[in-house]
């Protein structure tokens, strides 16, 4: 069953008591929201999301209501994972970003036994593409334009390799689209499904983009890898897909890489692989357009 | 008798070494840290691997297998890399006695 079977009052109401448990990817999170003041926005974004039941899960997340000292008669909230808060309260528009983020956080220190990398990952033909890049080098606009163009989201922040089985795992979640991006994705692509704008974040303007149901139902279908684009956006640049010497591809993914020190030698032979089986570029992009047409020519 | 002091590796078949187009990976599992190694360090380390040996020896050694001049420069770069071989626990010295 999922999120969006049952009614917005049911969802409510577990929301707000036990929470929903649902699953994202390979994990089950179990939300629970005492400020159900985005419920609605939550209940339209995860709607595709499969409820669990009877599994365990992984992290136990809580959104609650919280007062500032500094600021006692504004609502605020507080994210907390197995009753812990690890950053600090928000302002009650912005409780689903604090959820999102703190999941994101949540599955960035907890997991080790998978090798994470800060990346983009999306799947066509069976094969995936991995593109990691730091935080504001446009890997979630570039996952929002892939995902709508054919390709399966396996996450537009996390890429998880199973070291053991040498395969990427989905881990479809909202995309949080920023600043102008948003406004670019709009106009590029306004069949998009995007939650409201939450204004004044430590990031700007956020907006979620719903991953396509497709990718959420095939979440549990892993995927190998094939090729490695490290990607950049810059404004008003030709479209260049270089290839790049497997040293330096090498360093790039391991320093990109959330634990890849923390997995040892699993991590260090689990890169490796990956360099030695996948063809690894640098991709300078501003056109969608172009970057579509490049990234259909590599895995056709 | 006087004593000589030589270089050696630390823990070389626990290494984990993968060659790039002439530019090497080398995990170590006793820090957790990978190295990345042009060919000339890589050199040192496999050269200590087959025996011990002095700073003279090593700079005379490579300068012949690169066909490099060996000058006071050269010995000072591979000084370097031999001191920071020897922070990153790649290496140690030890000191051997030798007859006069």
């Amino acid at each position: 069953m999922t999120v969006g079977q049952i009614t917005l009052e049911r969802f409510i109401v577990l929301l707000s008591n036990q929470g929903i448990r649902v699953r994202v990817g390979p994990f089950n999170v179990q939300i629970n929201v005492t400020s159900t003041v985005f419920a609605n926005q939550l209940y339209l974004l995860y709607k595709d999301y499969e409820l669990v039941e009877n599994d365990i899960a992984e992290f136990h997340v809580r959104v609650v209501s919280a007062r500032s000292i500094k600021r006692p008669f504004t609502s605020h909230v507080r994210f907390l994972l197995d009753g812990q808060s690890p950053f600090p309260i928000l302002p009650e528009e912005q409780a689903l970003a604090a959820l999102e983020w703190g999941i994101n956080l949540s599955i960035a220190v907890r997991v080790n036994h998978l090798l994470l990398f800060h990346s983009a990952v999306v799947e066509r033909n069976g094969q995936v593409i991995v593109a990691p890049a730091l935080p504001g080098s446009g890997k979630t606009t570039l996952c929002v334009a892939l995902v709508h163009r054919g390709y399966r989201l396996f996450s537009d922040e996390f890429g998880l390799l199973d070291p053991q089985r040498g395969e990427f795992l989905p881990i479809p979640r909202l995309m949080p689209l920023k600043n102008e991006s948003i406004g670019v994705i709009e106009n590029y692509l306004p069949e998009a499904q995007l939650g409201q704008k939450i204004p004044n974040t430590q990031k700007g303007t956020i907006a979620h983009v719903c991953p396509p149901k497709e990718s959420i139902v095939r979440s549990r279908e892993s995927a190998k890898a094939r090729w490695i684009v490290f990607p950049k956006w810059v404004a008003d640049t030709p479209l260049r897909l270089e290839q790049l010497p497997d040293s330096e591809a090498f360093l790039l993914l391991a320093n990109n890489s959330f634990n890849y020190e923390v997995m040892g030698e699993s991590g260090f032979q689990a890169v490796t692989h990956l360099i030695k089986t996948c063809d690894c570029y640098q991709l300078v992009y501003s056109d969608f357009d172009d970057l579509i047409n490049a990234m259909n020519d590599l895995t056709n | 008798m006087s004593s000589k002091v030589y270089w050696r590796p630390i823990g070389f078949s626990c290494l984990r070494i993968e060659e790039w187009n002439e530019e090497f990976t080398l995990y170590q599992p006793d820090s957790g840290k990978t190295h990345f190694l042009n060919q000339m360090g890589m050199q040192i380390i496999l050269d200590l691997a087959q025996s011990p040996a002095s700073t003279d020896d090593i700079c005379q050694s490579l300068a012949a297998q690169f066909e490099l001049c060996l000058n006071q420069q050269f010995s000072q770069q591979i000084i370097s890399i031999l001191n920071r071989f020897n922070e990153l626990g790649l290496i140690e010295k030890v000191e051997k006695e030798s007859s006069m």
